[in-house]
């Protein structure tokens, strides 16, 4: 294969120059229908919408590092007075979960992994000059932001009485998102909102599918497809097949608002009930839409850096199509104590434990993949072994939390604000860090110093920990979630939490540095392959960054030394 | 600083080996909540005995082979890197052992989810001896599906004024009729004239059993609710009823701070509701406006109070005392504010609370000086 390949990229080098035109700044950037383009857009995105929501959390962090309700107070009108004042400021501390849970899932995990790295490597890992649809492909980037605006445009829209935004969860659970909670139009933005960033992500999801299934390279069977574009595809399935479940929760939400109808609405014979089984329908199967495609680039990094073919190919592949398809069945487990029958919490505490199964395989093939390799600590390698261990932290408190008699102990405490950061945050996002690492050279063709990633990465690891590990001690002491204010026994713990947030704002300091710097100050120009022989799938046989337009010529893998990339 | 060494000491206690668990959660406390009823004993048991031990061993043996690899194979210990990339045998076992272990955790598992969820249906008899009568007669007259059937679904107790004595099966008694209409109990040898022998029996068996042989076996037959409390959640507060002892109503809101201590400060609450200890409570709840939960940690339980339904669950609360629980699922602005406040009281204090509440509510009064015992689950049989 590298002999190939080598070749091919001289190939692309050679004439690079000639085919690098690329069009003028609003029509490259705006109107665009380049994968690489649209990809790096998604991030930029993403970057936005996470530093927004990061920020959320910081003022979360920040009112409950003490007990008492003392700094959002600050951040609420100033004519307000007494009592009104301390209401807006619990209105503000429930706007800023819901937010914060809503933008990083749908603005920031989504874009970065799906629209982002998805867009910018699934084509050329698979021999593909673009993605199927480019047109589609540029709207549904630009459906994205339109979803952004109506978001943030319902921060600042009437929710509950006399109050701004919706402050019910992320959840958005009726009669609590009904009139009942919140007759403002903030709630209609919202839904809005979500059936366009919806819609986009459906839009996405089928020009992956239609891209993987019809444009990968001369001989490149689905077998011999590399992992992340694996990753991609379960997780594009997992959009199409349950986003419209959500649209059409939502939608009955909005009818119940404004038509008049009843679905979720007792006194007209509805059942709330019946909001949350349609909701988490879709809300499991997107945690898995979220951590799939970290899974993915996380096989790659430890397969790159071990210089190893990963451990268990077909096994890891076929996890993750088990865990998508799980996936799908194990929805009421976050709803064990709405009422549920006894035989369906039966059900669902089987079906949710036996997701521990193909998660245990990836996490120890990972293992097995580094396992007699010739491993280099680069900077995405320490992310990628990080994630590793405080995933299988988050996983192991998933099997607790998936017994309903436990749960019935634990549910909405901060053991579950615990749990679901191990392996969405510190899962997830380390994902993305990992990721942003390791083709950091290839997107933008220069490097970073290797100290400041590492320092990255320490000062995170740190931070993530210290706010979030205490959290399974403030939910096991009974600490509900989604409180401003509590009792002064838990007020230790939430202070260490409060601590490591600061921890951890400095190692996203440190990233901002490490970027500058490799940007402005640094300046050293990547290599086509910076990591050696051990990086072997398709990105890397392009310069660095890849030219506007790739593979003019496809490369095959039909003829010859037909290797699969893993 | 301080508070951060207070914090340190609290959480060391906590990890020492006989520390007492606190009643209420501790500042910088690092575990559940002291279990005040059988069924919270269990979950205490399933978490710290089956799930803690699997949960961090497993995460320690991921963190041990990642050290190994990480010492064993970096590029300089390893400057070759080898090429193997299948090996049926492990991926067997990893695919395999991940399995058994979840059928361990499956079995104890689901025994304590149909306990918690199933209403006890136990009921106690309460013969008198005679000095010659050693065959007491157990009216098996639950639904076939909850019919007495093994040996430990009956449990024997011998009282006298001296008290309680439980006796065991087979050395001190004898079954027959088990699954049949009727269970006879037959004593090895007859009780004094003046003895209460008192039978329980029923499948709703609770506590925690001997762990592989090991431990105490502390299981006990869980008799019917000896009444209900009907919680109605709304925004901000809970409303309770008294159904069987004629609907009384009152609401509790939590205290402000200049109420109350800064520790009880979010807990406690103007008015408490009060329960008889060692009885068996039914819960229901259901909500007014939007969703709430009614949680209760010392005890185990959370039901959502959802509107235009209607939830169910139960308690038995072991030792008097006062136990405070929080809304648990979002309900908008106040949600941090509305605390549950439970008084465990011993019966007779119960029946004065009882009737003072239906005194204020206009009611006569139910207990009073008359010896008449409603809703006991106790049958009196000659």
């Amino acid at each position: 294969m590298a002999k190939g390949h080598a070749e091919h990229a001289d190939h692309a080098h050679g004439h690079g120059h000639e085919h690098d035109h690329t069009p003028p700044f609003f029509v490259r950037w705006f109107w665009s229908t380049n994968h690489k383009d649209i990809g790096t857009l998604y991030l930029i995105f993403a970057i936005f919408a996470g530093l927004f929501g990061g920020a959320l959390s910081g003022l979360m962090r920040a009112e409950l590092a003490e007990p008492g309700v003392t700094v959002l107070t600050m951040f609420v009108d100033k004519s307000l007075a007494g009592q009104a004042q301390l209401d807006a400021a619990r209105n503000f501390f429930n706007v800023l979960i819901t937010y914060h849970g809503l933008i990083m899932i749908f603005f920031l995990v989504m874009p970065a992994l799906i629209g982002g790295f998805g867009n910018w490597f699934v084509p050329i890992m698979i021999g593909a000059p673009d993605m199927a649809f480019p047109r589609m492909n540029n709207i549904s980037f630009w459906l994205y932001v339109a979803a952004g605006g109506l978001a943030t445009l319902s921060l600042f829209a009437a929710g509950a009485p006399g109050q701004h935004g919706f402050a019910g969860g992320w959840v958005l659970y009726p009669p609590l998102s009904s009139l009942t909670g919140h007759p403002g139009p903030a709630m209609d933005l919202l839904i809005l909102s979500l059936h366009l960033a919806g819609a986009s992500s459906i839009l996405g999801a089928i020009n992956f599918i239609t891209t993987i299934f019809n444009m990968r390279a001369p001989g490149m069977t689905l077998h011999k497809m590399p992992l992340f574009v694996w990753s991609v595809l379960v997780t594009a399935f997992l959009l199409v097949l349950s986003l419209p479940v959500l649209a059409g929760g939502i939608t009955m939400l909005l009818t119940d608002r404004n038509f008049g109808t009843s679905f979720f609405n007792p006194e007209g014979g509805g059942d709330p009930i019946l909001f949350q089984h349609l909701f988490w329908f879709f809300g499991h199967p997107e945690v898995y839409i979220l951590i799939l495609p970290a899974f993915g680039v996380i096989s790659h990094i430890v397969a790159t850096f071990s210089k190893k073919p990963i451990f268990g190919y077909l096994g890891m592949a076929y996890a993750m199509v088990a865990i998508g398809f799980v996936g799908f069945i194990v929805w009421a487990h976050h709803m064990y104590t709405v009422g549920l029958s006894l035989n369906m919490k039966a059900y669902f505490v089987a079906a949710t434990m036996v997701i521990a199964v193909p998660t245990g395989i990836k996490i120890f093939s990972w293992i097995a993949t580094m396992w007699g390799g010739s491993i280099e600590f680069k900077t995405p390698m320490l992310w990628a072994i990080g994630f590793i261990f405080l995933f299988t932290v988050g996983g192991v408190t998933g099997v607790v939390l998936a017994n309903a008699g436990i749960d019935h102990y634990l549910h909405d405490t901060y053991y579950v604000v615990a749990h679901f950061h191990y392996t969405m945050s510190l899962g997830a996002v380390w994902g993305i860090f990992a990721a942003w690492y390791y083709w950091f050279p290839k997107m933008f063709g220069k490097m970073y110093r290797e100290w400041l990633g590492n320092l990255h990465f320490f000062l995170m690891f740190i931070g993530v920990n210290l706010v979030f590990f205490p959290q399974h001690f403030l939910g096991l002491q009974g600490m509900p979630r989604r409180y401003i204010d509590y009792p002064e026994a838990f007020a230790y713990w939430n202070y260490i939490s409060s601590i490591g947030y600061v921890i951890m704002l400095v190692g996203l300091v440190s990233f901002a540095v490490c970027m500058f710097d490799a940007f402005f100050i640094y300046r050293r120009k990547a290599p086509a392959n910076p990591w050696g022989e051990g990086a072997t799938t398709l990105e890397w046989t392009l310069p660095s960054p890849p030219p506007f337009h790739q593979f003019n010529e496809l490369p095959r893998f039909d003829k010859g030394d037909a290797k699969a990339f893993h | 600083m301080k508070r951060i060494l207070a914090g340190v000491t609290a959480a060391g206690a906590a990890l020492g080996f006989g520390a007492a668990m606190a009643q209420h959660p501790v500042d910088g406390g690092i575990e559940m909540i002291e279990a005040i009823s059988p069924v919270a004993a269990e979950v205490h048991f399933f978490h710290n005995i089956v799930l803690l031990p699997v949960i961090i061993g497993i995460s320690l043996l991921v963190l041990a082979l990642l050290v190994w690899v990480m010492v064993r194979y970096s590029a300089k210990a390893n400057p070759v890197p080898r090429k193997f990339s299948h090996n049926t045998l492990v991926e067997i076992i990893w695919t395999g052992v991940p399995i058994l272990i979840l059928v361990y955790i499956a079995l104890f598992s689901f025994d304590l989810l149909f306990k918690e969820d199933t209403i006890p249906d136990g009921k106690q008899v309460v013969a008198q001896a005679d000095g010659s009568t050693s065959a007491f007669v157990f009216a098996n007259d639950f639904p076939d599906s909850r019919k007495v059937s093994r040996p430990e679904q009956v449990q024997v107790f011998l009282a006298s004024g001296a008290g309680e004595k439980r006796l065991s099966y087979r050395s001190d008694y004898k079954l027959s009729g088990l699954g049949k209409p009727e269970v006879t109990v037959t004593l090895n040898t007859a009780p004094a004239s003046g003895e209460r022998v008192i039978i329980r029996g029923g499948r709703s068996l609770v506590g925690v059993a001997p762990f592989f042989g090991a431990g105490e076996d502390n299981r006990e037959i869980a008799l019917a609710p000896t009444m209900t409390l009907k919680v109605i959640g709304f925004q901000w507060g809970w409303t309770y009823t008294y159904p069987d002892f004629g609907d009384f109503e009152f609401t509790a809101s939590p205290l402000e701070k200049e109420q109350t201590t800064p520790e009880q400060y979010l807990f406690e609450t103007d008015n408490h509701v009060v329960v008889p200890v060692g009885e068996t409570i039914r819960v229901t709840t259901t909500a007014r406006d939007v969703i709430h939960s009614w949680a209760m940690p010392n005890f185990a339980i959370k039901i959502d109070a959802v509107p235009g339904r209607i939830n169910e669950t139960w308690f038995k609360a072991e030792r008097e005392g006062t136990y405070y629980g929080q809304c648990s699922e979002i309900c908008g602005i106040k949600h941090a504010y509305m605390p549950i406040t439970i008084d465990v009281v011993s019966r007779p204090a119960f029946e004065a609370w009882v009737d003072s509440q239906r005194a204020m509510a206009g009611l006569e009064p139910m207990f009073g000086q008359s010896n008449v015992k409603f809703a006991q689950a106790s049958v009196e049989t000659e």
